[in-house]
Parts: C-alpha cells; structure tokens; sequence
C-alpha cells in the first residue's frame, strides 16, 4: 500500500521541521543568529490515467487524469536573513551591523569566514578577536595605553591615548557582502564560510552602497520570532499527529484484507 | 454468480487508491502552495444476459481543489504569494513551468529562483537579476520587483483557461501541456506572504474514516458472499449426491 509510505514521508518531514523549530527556539538569545525555515515540495506523480489521453474514438479527451502522489520531501533549510533586534549593552568592543554585511573573521586554519555576532574583545597583544578569540580581518591593533575605544558608523577604530586631545585612529573595519545570504554555510559558533551557492565576497568600508553601518555599544539580538516559532511548532507537531493517523489506518486496511477468507 | 465479489473487488481497488490520494495530501499538509486532491467515482454499467444490469465503481479522474490556500505572512521580502488565480512562470531544462509557490531567493549571481533553483521569468521571458550590491528589495502588488538601485524586472503572473488540465509534477510546478498561458489580470501579488497548502486536516481526516470503514465494510460483504457460495455449494452439491 502507497498510503502506508507517503505517510511516513510525511511523519519524517515534520520530524524534520521540528527540529528545525526547536533549534531557533535553542538560538533565541544568540547574538546574531538568523532563524531558519524548513521547506517543503511534494514529491513525484504516478499517472494511472494520463490527463488529456483519448477516451473514446470520437475525439474525446480525458478531463483529468488520475496522477497519485508519492508524499512529501525536504527541499532546502533556508537561512532568512532579517535583521534582528538591536540591544543596547553599553560595551565600547560591542558592534551591531545594522543593514546588510558581515564582520570577516580569520579562523585558526588561515580560511576567512564571516559572522554578525559582534561581541568583539581585546586579545593580550591588543588585537580585536572575537569571543572564541579568532582575529577580525582587516587586523587591528589598539595601543596598550589606550583609555577607551571610539569605533564610528562608517567602522573606523579610534583610540583615546593619554596625554593627547585628539583621538588617534588605529585602524578601518570592514565588511563583506555577499550576492546570496543564505547560500553561506554555518560552522557553528556564529560563524559562516563562502561557498560556490553564496557567491564571492565583496568587501567594502561600512556605509558604502549596500552595505550597513556600525553601531557601538549595541549588539545584534537573534531574529527568533518566538510567538511565530511556537506557532509552526503546534502546526508541526499537528500535522506529524495526522500523518501517525494515515499509517494507523493504512494498516487496519491492511488488516481487513488479512482477515478475508 | 462470483458477480458480487467483482463489484466488490472494484470498490475496494478504488478505495485503496482513495487512501494513497489522501495520504499524499495529509503528507503534504505543510508544503507552500500544494493543492488538494480527490478522487471522482463514476459508476460503470455492465449488461449481463437476463438484461439487468451490474454496476461497477471506477475512479476516473483526480480533481485539484484550486481554492487559495491560508495566506501566512513571513516578513521575509523573498517570500510572495499571488492572491487570485495565477502561477508564476520559471524556467527548466524542458522549457518554461509553472508554480504558485513564491518563496524565492537570490543565487550566486543574484537571480531571482524557486525553491529547487529554478530561474523566475519576467513578463518578457527573462529571469530576473538584481543589481550587485542592492538591497531593500521590495514587491509591488503587480510584481514589480524594485531595490534601492531602481526596477529589475517583472515578474510574471499567467493564468491558464483550463486549470484542471494542467499536469502536476514533483516540487509543486505544473506542466501546461500545450495551453497558452495569458496574462492574469486581477490577481496581486503579495510581498512577506507564503501561501500554505489548501489540505484541510480535519476532513482528510475523516475521509480517511470513512474509506477505511467502506474499506472493512467491503471486506465484510466478500466475506458474507464466500459464505453464501459455500452453503450454495454444499447444499446443490449434497442434494446431487443424494
């Protein structure tokens, strides 16, 4: 019996939206998390009946066909990149990207890959690093007598040194801008890489022409709607509740046929 | 004589088939843009020599349910949704298709696609690119797709005089199957929305009730008939003997 398989297809593709689900929920108060959705197309048609075939020598044609669908698949998990909340933390290495572009990170194996969490620190030699310590490309490094940091929209780091009025600059963030977002592929720890989908990088100062500007002192909250995402959880779990139901009668058909004589 | 375990036999065929249509909606519960299916029953005539005549159960065709799924509104300026008739043109390897799912992205070269990465076509036949470096992409009600930069393109909403005819293929597209499309006038298209499926849980639910009950019931008159042909054995059978 199909129906027994389609419903697992269907079983196994809510499974699948839950885990989805419940990793944005696990991600909600990740600094620069961008939730994610899974998707889903049906899967192929059997044709019993083709539509459009001859049903008579008069030159009748059959309306419609009778095209038995074979269930459900996952197409993508897509990483929708809305901007998240900003929150305000007061700390100077606390950097939120408000618009498009991300901060490039140099990972220990020399590759670039890039991120919006901006929680950045100070390493012991000065550099900017992020909280796993990687350092932020373009490098820059902030005088050891500095008594605080100004780092403007446009992503120029000053520093105020002492005895001097003015602010001496050390150094220009940049960011990376990207043709397809969500073509990036996630490591982990708020980090993604380039791929072939994602498209080469562009790099620009902040500010330029599509690309977002840098705010100090705020942070990038996680773009987790919780209300919408327990939402489609209730949904999920629903749908997967039926699909149980299609297998569970499928199988007292089954069983109705065993008890013929 | 074995007449009634035929007839019965094609109900229950058709009733089995009755349940994959029925599964593979409620599988299908949650995909953008899935249309509902059911099954149309036709009775089919059969003269036998005393002039009665038998009556068989046949499923003859499948028809989609074309009614608009639940509007779901995702904020994502990707996502669209057409409201009214209509199916957005894409291009594949085999020539254009046709789909109402609009949950869009951008490749490698800021293409607009679909899902599975087929290029969306413009009301001339183009797919539709955005500029390098835009942003703010928004979508008018007639499908005008606008960033930052300026226009980009189109995009394009067709109807089809016979919706019924269009063959349904995997990944939510439709062949037209030689139908022109025509432009579709009226029908909007809706920027932050995703249409859901138009599968109603609660009554595939109880359609299934009740084909699996027709399913049992069937079973049991082929039961009661096996019964009736073994008396009707034994008793002609016995009398001869005797």
């Amino acid at each position: 019996m199909r129906s027994l398989n389609i419903g697992a297809t269907g079983m196994l593709a809510q499974q699948l939206n839950v885990e989805v689900i419940s990793n944005n929920i696990a991600n909600m108060t990740t600094t620069g998390y961008k939730r994610q959705r899974a998707e889903f197309q049906d899967l192929l048609y059997q044709n019993m009946r083709r539509v459009g075939s001859a049903s008579s020598d008069a030159g009748t044609i059959v309306p419609t066909g009778v095209q038995l669908g074979l269930g459900v698949k996952s197409a993508a998990i897509y990483r929708l990149s809305g901007q998240g909340n900003i929150l305000q933390t007061e700390n100077p290495l606390d950097l939120a990207i408000n618009g498009r572009g991300f901060l490039m990170v140099e990972l220990p194996n020399g590759d670039t890959a890039y991120t919006r969490a901006g929680s950045l620190q100070l390493s012991a030699d000065g550099d900017i690093v992020t909280a796993d310590g990687y350092v932020v490309q373009p490098g820059i490094t902030v005088p050891e007598d500095a008594q605080a940091i100004t780092i403007n929209e446009s992503g120029e780091v000053f520093a105020d040194l002492a005895g001097q009025v003015a602010p001496q600059r050390v150094g220009q963030l940049e960011l990376a801008n990207f043709a397809n977002e969500a073509g990036l592929d996630a490591i982990g720890n708020n980090l993604l890489l380039e791929t072939a989908a994602s498209g080469q990088a562009s790099v620009a100062t902040p500010g330029s022409a599509g690309y977002g500007t840098i705010l100090q002192g705020a942070l990038e909250t996680s773009n987790v709607n919780v209300v919408a995402e327990i939402t489609n959880l209730i949904t999920a779990q629903r749908a997967y509740e039926m699909n149980s139901k299609v297998i569970e009668s499928s199988d007292e058909m089954m069983r109705s046929v065993t008890q013929l004589r | 004589m074995e007449n009634a375990g035929y007839i019965a036999l094609s109900r229950q065929m058709t009733l089995r088939r009755e349940m994959d249509v029925i599964a593979n909606n409620m599988a299908n519960l949650n995909t953008p843009a899935y249309k509902g299916q059911s099954m149309l029953f036709v009775e089919y005539l059969e003269s036998t020599d005393s002039g009665e005549k038998m009556s068989f159960v046949q499923d003859i065709a499948l028809v989609r349910n074309l009614t608009e799924g639940t509007m779901n509104a995702t904020d994502n300026p990707l996502d669209t949704a057409i409201s009214g008739e209509g199916y957005y043109e894409v291009e594949t390897p085999l020539g254009p298709r046709y789909t109402r799912n609009g949950v869009f992205r951008l490749d490698a070269e800021r293409t607009l696609i679909t899902a599975s990465g087929e290029k969306v076509l413009d009301d001339g036949g183009n797919p539709i690119v955005l500029p390098p470096d835009s942003s703010d992409v928004t979508i008018t009600r007639d499908g005008t797709v606008t960033t930052d930069q300026g226009p980009a393109g189109k995009i394009r909403v067709v109807r089809f005089e016979d919706e019924q005819a269009l063959i349904k293929l995997a990944g939510g597209l439709y062949d037209a199957d030689g139908q022109d499309p025509q432009p579709a006038e009226g029908s909007e298209v809706v920027q932050g929305m995703v249409e859901g499926s138009n599968v109603a849980g609660i009554i595939e639910l109880t359609k299934m009730i009740q084909t699996v009950r027709s399913y049992s019931s069937t079973g049991r008159m082929v039961n009661d008939e096996h019964e009736r042909q073994r008396r009707a054995i034994q008793a002609l059978g016995g009398s001869t003997r005797t």
